[in-house]
């Protein structure tokens, strides 16, 4: 029955994530007055690489790099529940908490370091070590928020998180939301915190090496992966969902407010959005968890 | 309704794509669907061509509606455009890129210069005509060619990808002793240009 | 100036081309004597560009070194001549920096030997086997019709010089025609006028 549940969690993870990544860049092409492409084209473009050819070898562990991630985001997907209440699409909800989700979504972006590491392009590893210096200042902020979220309601494990708020966190305590948003916009990989991938600078960084099959395994995952950090948003901020309807419109919402900040925002340096995320929303941070404990 | 126009252009342009019928069985036709529906397009350019390609890609023409896009490395795209004259110098780097891009792989050639050397066709360092050196696809004519035209470059390459003609790198595969045999007479023994840390440090620069 | 130039180094050929622009020649041998010169005693701090000319017929080459003040407002250009056959200078880059990668091109596209630079490497011609490309003796068509191939025409092919003259003439006539047409018409119009003033 588990099986069933957590296989049904990733078929829908894997379509609403395309799905929302064709609107990404739907949306993106119409704040840019483009027409843009179709809302299934990230779809297409995946298949389409599963269907090249391998023609690079960097021996194993840079093969590895990228089913790492994979797991790491399917993992991370199957620790969240989808709802507060029910049986369905609970995944492993019950055997694990928040401090595992946090530990979880680590655990690609250091897989990925080990792969592209013996992958010997000097932009991949260029990449690699953006990604990583913002990955240290992004957590920071998070962390704080998500800590303070778990001991204001006084557990762990997210659905009750989720369960128990009478007036969404978000609301109840706008500034740790708005710390966590800021970092959560650069989780996402969108301006103005997109230093690892930036196209002109290191030529998408960490994917530089990677073709074929292996791109379009990094392109599903980073779907999955979307899908699942926007769940966990939403069970910690907005009050969970008790049913499709909700748990999409909830993510959708914050989906939107995310990719606005990233069309409308150029890129950061990586030293000046280590600088940023260092210190406002984790001053921001600090002072919500000031406040919230307080009164 | 002012957009009127813009949806009855992308119709059309839509319309001539999904017109082929001639594939084989359904397993090789969704193939070519989903190539030729998605192409990387490798940012590259040489000579004046590539100054048409931002327009190309961009608000004013937006080839993302039909799915054309621009990819940052070799090893993610499917088409490489040579856009315009190829120097010698240009050509070494053209054949290394083109090798280094997975299967299958498409070229697009643009401009008079790559038919047959164009205004240069007296030039003692330029190729005069691509199709020696490495397979091509498709030849958008024109010095240079606009946007417009080459987008209908694209479009004719991605119906050719729709009905599986387009076979360019099985054909450089095949014919490869006859492609070495014309690079190396124009560009000495050694094609490939080296490509280490010292060719910047070491060596004067460039 | 020009009345020391003219008695140091034993030269006639100084000339004004501009107010901002001076040119004397001189023997190769007392180049460097006169480039220290400009630039110490002168104001000639930087070297714009070296050029080089070849005079096949005289049988050498004429290098220029242009001489820029600071204020980028006087330039001095300096001609002097070079054989032809083992053409080769002494290096001017420890003087001046830029003159490595110019003397690289010069090297590059004329094979003149620049003793002293220690980097004369091809800068965009790679493994370049023939003769120097801007050398008078390299003829390009010739070496263009030898190693590459160009396109056959396709067959409704015309030759574009003799197809203008055509329509050339084409449209010379076509214009005569219409002008003796105009030439027609104005004889008659004095009569449309008389009809057009009985008219009114
Ligand atoms: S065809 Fe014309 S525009 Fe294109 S590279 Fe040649 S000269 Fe330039």
């Amino acid at each position: 029955m588990i099986v069933v549940d957590l296989l049904l969690m990733l078929v829908v993870a894997y379509a609403v994530g395309f799905l929302y990544y064709g609107l990404y860049r739907n949306i993106t092409a119409r704040f840019q007055r483009r027409f843009g492409p179709p809302v299934w084209q990230s779809f297409i473009d995946s298949i389409k690489f599963f269907f090249k050819e391998e023609s690079t070898s960097h021996g194993w562990m840079f093969y590895l790099g990228p089913v790492i991630m994979m797991s790491g985001a399917i993992m991370t997907l199957f620790f969240i529940p989808f709802f507060t209440v029910g049986d369905t699409f609970q995944g492993l909800s019950q055997y694990g908490n928040a401090f595992v989700i946090l530990y979880l979504l680590v655990l690609g972006p250091l897989g990925n370091a080990l792969g592209v590491g013996t992958g010997g392009s000097p932009f991949g590893a260029m990449g690699i070590t953006r990604g990583l210096t913002r990955l240290f200042a992004m957590e920071l902020p998070f962390y704080i928020a998500v800590i303070a979220i778990m001991s204001l309601s006084g557990s762990a494990d997210i659905a009750t998180i989720a369960s128990e708020q009478t007036t969404f966190n978000a609301f109840a305590y706008p500034l740790l939301f708005i710390a966590a948003m800021i970092s959560f916009i650069g989780m996402m990989g969108q301006s103005p915190f997109d230093v690892p991938g930036a196209p002109v600078e290191v030529y998408s960084g960490p994917a530089s090496e990677f073709s074929g099959k292996f791109l379009a395994l990094l392109m599903s995952q980073s779907a999955i992966f979307t899908f699942a950090k926007l769940v966990l948003m939403v069970h910690l901020f907005l009050g969970g969902a008790s049913g499709f309807l909700e748990l999409l419109l909830k993510t959708f919402i914050l989906f939107i407010v995310v990719i606005a900040f990233g069309a409308i925002y150029g890129r950061f340096k990586t030293p000046q959005a280590v600088d940023f995320l260092l210190k406002v929303p984790t001053t921001i941070a600090v002072v919500g968890l000031i406040l919230a404990t307080w009164s | 309704m002012e957009h009127n126009g813009f949806i009855q252009e992308q119709k059309t342009l839509e319309g001539d794509l999904n017109s082929d019928t001639s594939h084989k069985n359904s397993v090789d036709f969704l193939m070519n669907w989903f190539r030729k529906r998605s192409i990387f397009v490798l940012a590259y350019g040489t000579g004046c061509g590539a100054i048409e390609m931002p327009p190309t890609f961009t608000s004013r023409y937006d080839a993302e509606r039909l799915g054309i896009r621009g990819a940052a490395t070799p090893r993610q795209a499917d088409v490489i455009i040579v856009s315009g004259y190829c120097s010698y110098k240009t050509l070494r780097r053209i054949i290394r890129t083109y090798e280094q891009m997975s299967n299958p792989k498409y070229v697009l050639a643009l401009g008079s210069c790559t038919v047959n050397g164009g205004m240069y066709w007296d030039s003692y360092n330029t190729i005069k005509k691509l199709e020696d050196y490495m397979p091509v696809d498709m030849y958008v004519n024109g010095c240079m060619p606009r946007p417009e035209s080459i987008l209908e470059g694209f479009i004719a390459l991605q119906k050719e990808i729709g009905e599986g003609k387009a076979s360019s790198w099985q054909k450089y595969e095949e014919n490869y002793e006859f492609y070495r045999k014309n690079q190396e007479a124009v560009l000495g023994k050694k094609v490939e240009p080296s490509y280490d840390a010292d060719w910047y440090l070491y060596d004067g620069g460039l | 100036m020009f009345k020391e130039i003219k008695k140091r180094f034993a030269t006639d050929d100084v000339e004004v081309k501009r107010p901002d622009l001076y040119k004397v020649g001189i023997k190769y041998t007392r180049l460097f004597e006169l480039v220290h010169m400009l630039r110490d005693e002168y104001e000639y701090k930087t070297l714009n560009a070296i050029t080089c000319t070849d005079w096949i017929e005289e049988g050498h080459f004429a290098l220029t070194y242009m001489l820029t003040t600071l204020d980028r407002k006087h330039t001095f250009m300096i001609q002097t001549m070079i054989n032809r056959e083992d053409a080769h200078a002494k290096t001017f880059s420890h003087e001046f920096k830029q003159a490595q990668i110019m003397e690289r091109d010069l090297h590059e596209m004329y094979g003149i030997d620049f003793i002293g630079n220690e980097n004369l490497k091809e800068l965009s011609l790679e493994n370049w086997i023939h003769t120097p490309p801007l050398r008078r003796e390299f003829d390009t068509l010739e070496f263009v019709n030898n190693h590459l191939t160009f396109r056959e025409g396709r067959d409704d092919n015309v030759d574009t010089k003799a197809e203008t003259k055509r329509l050339r003439a084409l449209k010379k006539a076509a214009k005569e025609a219409a002008k003796k047409a105009k030439e027609e018409a104005k004889a008659q119009k004095p009569k449309d006028e008389k009809i057009k003033e009985g008219g009114g």
